[in-house]
């Protein structure tokens, strides 16, 4: 059997370098913790760093086409036939390797001073540069098994990262639903590998797509929907996303680089990856498009009802995601993966810029506790400003770009209602970001206003964590970090949040069309009744009206007069389908939580003792009567036991008379 | 093809018959292991007799043989049942073997 690699088979000492880079700083930030102190973090930095100059450097192999086969193939291992492993880099891999080492390293130097002064500080490292590792091996893997392999990584480093705090029961619970909401995934990726491999006999990306048109139809959807499980629950999809925004307990640089910018659109990338699988299934294709658009929808509109700022943020995340997930899901893979670049900068620089202020208040992340910031965080404040923009996907700013391409790709693979949701989702997106904005910046500070008259009343029950960040960053604290650590990062991430999106802009010449030339199979599409500009005109009107409301919400004069009885009011009369997020969480708890409890309960109460326990308490019980009886024969006494012989040797006598000769 | 015998076959048999019942009721009814072995020795010597007897009527050896076989196995038996009764009464004080039970279950 002919096994079909993709990429240009080669030697590339580069590519292995830049994958096992973070690794090697794991390791060091592991076992020399102790020793490194504080330059753990700068250790760290510098390796994720030179990770990225590596990939700047690997450009060239990455991008190669020869003979239209794309990228660079490097063998690592074979084991038996069928089953090579192998790092591939390709334009898809290229990119995510760009974002996972750039935005890493910045995030790696914010964190540098985000986390001074935290006991754990070179554990902290250690796990950011395994997270690093861990993501470089699911985007570089050539096959499923190793894309596997890093998939169960990341969400091992993410377990870590969410529970770093493990002293806080809410941060190591978060933890918990983040893992086993992430296992769930893993297994449904695991069954997707067993069909195809019973299919092709091959685990390899070349093998699996070049037989895409030969699978059975309902084959080829059960491989689909084992991978989009897998997809759904790493990037927060309906109805597996309830982990995302109870993972904001980790720290906030985390936040930025995990739950943001890399790990939770591992599953974009997937369905990137499987482009020829998903554009020869109608039913995939529509499922995901569904769940992703539905996502994008649920997303915003309970970001519309959060008051902890890194949960809007998350619910903000959960959305744009369901944005590229609907994206790549109808077809439209160019936008989904362009959407994937630019929320990478313009999230992580709004989760930076949230930790700016959280940092700056002490740990404070209830906006109704914020207002008036711009004045005292002008930094935080044009970080944050430039992000929201972006976000809302103002003209120019690089979601305008990415956004549009998702949207406008819906209508041209034919799904009228997505672009429906997607114009929708641009208001709502746009309304909770400058809810978000104004409600935290303008009007005057509401730290020493006492929280039941904002109308906090349960943390809990509010959905807010019962106690933010715990790491020493009072004003005194600041010593050791300068402020530059911080506000550097930030800054550089403001550029590509505003221009990315200009390489996606010129259609099929843009630079982003050249570069993914080849990539992703080219589908049927239809040409809309709606053109792309009008379609960005529509947006932008919908963008317009959210930011008009939210305006006079929240920045008109009276609203900020009366700002505190105004959140109050809105905290008190929040519905409680928002305040319950849906009931998605008690939905869960009631269907599977309950369910696994009750089976567990039956198992530990019946089947264990009386069943398991049982059968063996019976067998000793037996063996002992039996011995009993047994023992009862031993009597001791010669004579009985001559009487016994006797008695057998005159029942064979007897026997032998009476059936005679025969 | 049956050698001549001077005396009918039947009463060897009858005899041996005898001579294993009345051991048989020896070694069940006495408590002395002398007698119990006496009476084994018995029982010994009626299989012998059917051996002769019958080897006598079949004109075949092999029943002479197993004869002096059994009076070795016998001579034996003897000398390791004397040897444990002795023994038995050197540390029990007793060789009456209803007294002798300490392998009881």
């Amino acid at each position: 059997m002919i096994h079909h690699v993709m990429g240009n088979d080669g030697t590339y000492p580069l590519l292995i370098a830049l994958w096992l880079l973070p690794l090697l700083g794991a390791i060091l930030c592991w076992g020399f913790g102790p020793w490194l102190k504080a330059r753990a973090g700068w250790l760290a930095s510098a390796l994720v760093g030179a990770s990225f100059v590596l990939a700047v450097l690997s450009w060239g192999a990455g991008t190669q086409s020869v003979g239209g086969t794309l990228g660079a193939h490097q063998s690592l291992l074979s084991w038996i036939p069928g089953f090579d492993f192998g790092l591939l880099l390709d334009p898809l891999a290229l990119l995510w390797v760009f974002v996972i080492t750039g935005v890493g390293a910045l995030i790696h130097l914010y964190s540098i001073g985000y986390m001074d002064g935290d006991a754990a500080f070179a554990r902290f490292f250690a796990y950011m540069n395994f997270f690093v590792f861990a993501m470089l091996t699911l985007v570089l893997s050539d096959n499923f098994v190793g894309l596997l392999i890093g998939w169960g990584l990341v969400g091992l480093a993410s377990y870590f990262l969410i529970g770093f705090w493990f002293f806080k029961p809410s941060a190591v619970a978060a933890a918990r639903k983040a893992f086993v909401l992430n296992v769930v995934g893993d297994v449904g990726i695991m069954f997707a590998i067993f069909l195809i491999v019973a299919n092709v006999h091959s685990i390899g990306f070349g093998d699996a797509f070049a037989a895409a048109g030969s699978y059975a139809t309902p084959t080829l959807f059960l491989i689909c929907l084992g991978l989009f499980v897998g997809a759904a629950a790493k990037s927060a999809q309906v109805p597996l996303h309830t982990w995302l925004p109870d993972a904001m307990e980790g720290p906030t640089p985390v936040s930025a680089l995990i739950h943001a910018a890399t790990m939770v659109t591992a599953g974009v990338y997937l369905i990137a990856r499987c482009a020829p699988l998903w554009s020869v299934n109608a039913d995939a294709q529509m499922l995901v498009g569904t769940i992703g658009g539905l996502t994008a929808l649920l997303g915003a509109i309970l970001g519309c009802a959060q008051w902890d700022i890194k949960r809007i943020l998350a619910y903000s995340t959960m959305s744009q995601i369901g944005y590229m997930i609907m994206g790549v899901g109808v077809g439209a893979y160019e936008g989904g993966v362009a959407h994937f670049f630019t929320h990478a900068f313009f999230k992580a620089q709004l989760f930076l810029g949230s930790g700016l202020i959280i940092h700056a208040l002490a740990n404070e992340q209830d906006i109704r506790r914020m207002g008036g910031l711009a004045k005292k965080l002008p930094y935080a404040f044009v970080v944050m400003l430039v992000g929201v923009l972006a976000i809302c996907g103002t003209p120019g700013f690089s979601a305008f770009f990415s956004k549009d391409m998702i949207i406008y790709g819906t209508l041209q693979h034919g799904h009228p209602w997505l672009y429906a949701v997607g114009i929708l989702t641009a208001g709502l997106t746009a309304y909770y970001m400058l809810r978000l904005l104004f409600v935290t910046f303008l009007g005057s500070y509401r730290g020493a206003v006492d929280p039941s008259d904002l109308g906090i009343r349960h943390p809990e029950l509010a959905g807010l964590p019962s106690d933010g960040d715990p790491a020493p960053q009072d004003a005194t604290a600041h010593h050791h970090a300068p402020a530059w650590i911080m506000n550097l990062p930030v800054g550089i991430l403001i550029v590509p949040s505003i221009f990315a999106g200009w390489l996606m802009f010129g259609g099929a010449n843009s630079p982003w069309a050249h570069f993914f030339a080849g990539q992703f199979p080219v589908p049927n599409v239809v040409v809309p009744p709606i053109s792309e500009g009008a379609t960005s005109a529509i947006v932008f009107a919908c963008v317009l009206v959210g930011a008009a409301v939210a305006a006079a919400r929240y920045a008109s004069k009276g609203a900020l007069a009366d700002a505190v009885a105004r959140l109050r009011s809105e905290s008190v009369r929040m519905p409680a389908l928002l305040s319950n997020r849906f009931y998605f969480d008690a939905a869960i708890d009631a269907l599977c939580v309950r369910s696994a409890q009750l089976a567990g309960t039956f198992f530990g109460r019946v089947a264990d003792p009386h069943v398991i326990d049982g059968t063996v308490r019976e067998a000793a019980i037996s063996a002992r009567w039996m011995g009993t009886l047994m023992r009862s024969l031993q009597t001791g006494l010669l004579r009985a036991y001559a009487l016994i012989l006797v008695f057998g040797a005159a029942c064979f006598i007897v026997y032998y008379a009476l059936a005679g000769g025969r | 093809m049956t050698g001549a015998l001077p005396v009918a076959l039947g009463n060897y048999v009858a005899l041996a018959s005898v001579m294993f019942f009345i051991g048989v009721v020896g070694v069940l009814v006495r408590r002395n292991p002398l007698v119990m072995l006496m009476s084994i020795e018995l029982m010994f010597n009626a299989a012998n007799v059917l051996f002769m007897a019958f080897a006598r009527a079949w004109l075949q050896n092999a029943g002479q043989i197993f004869a002096f076989l059994v009076i070795t196995v016998a001579a034996a038996e003897a000398a390791i049942g004397l040897a444990i009764v002795v023994a038995v009464f050197r540390s029990a004080a007793t060789v009456d073997v209803d007294e002798v039970r300490s392998l009881h279950g």
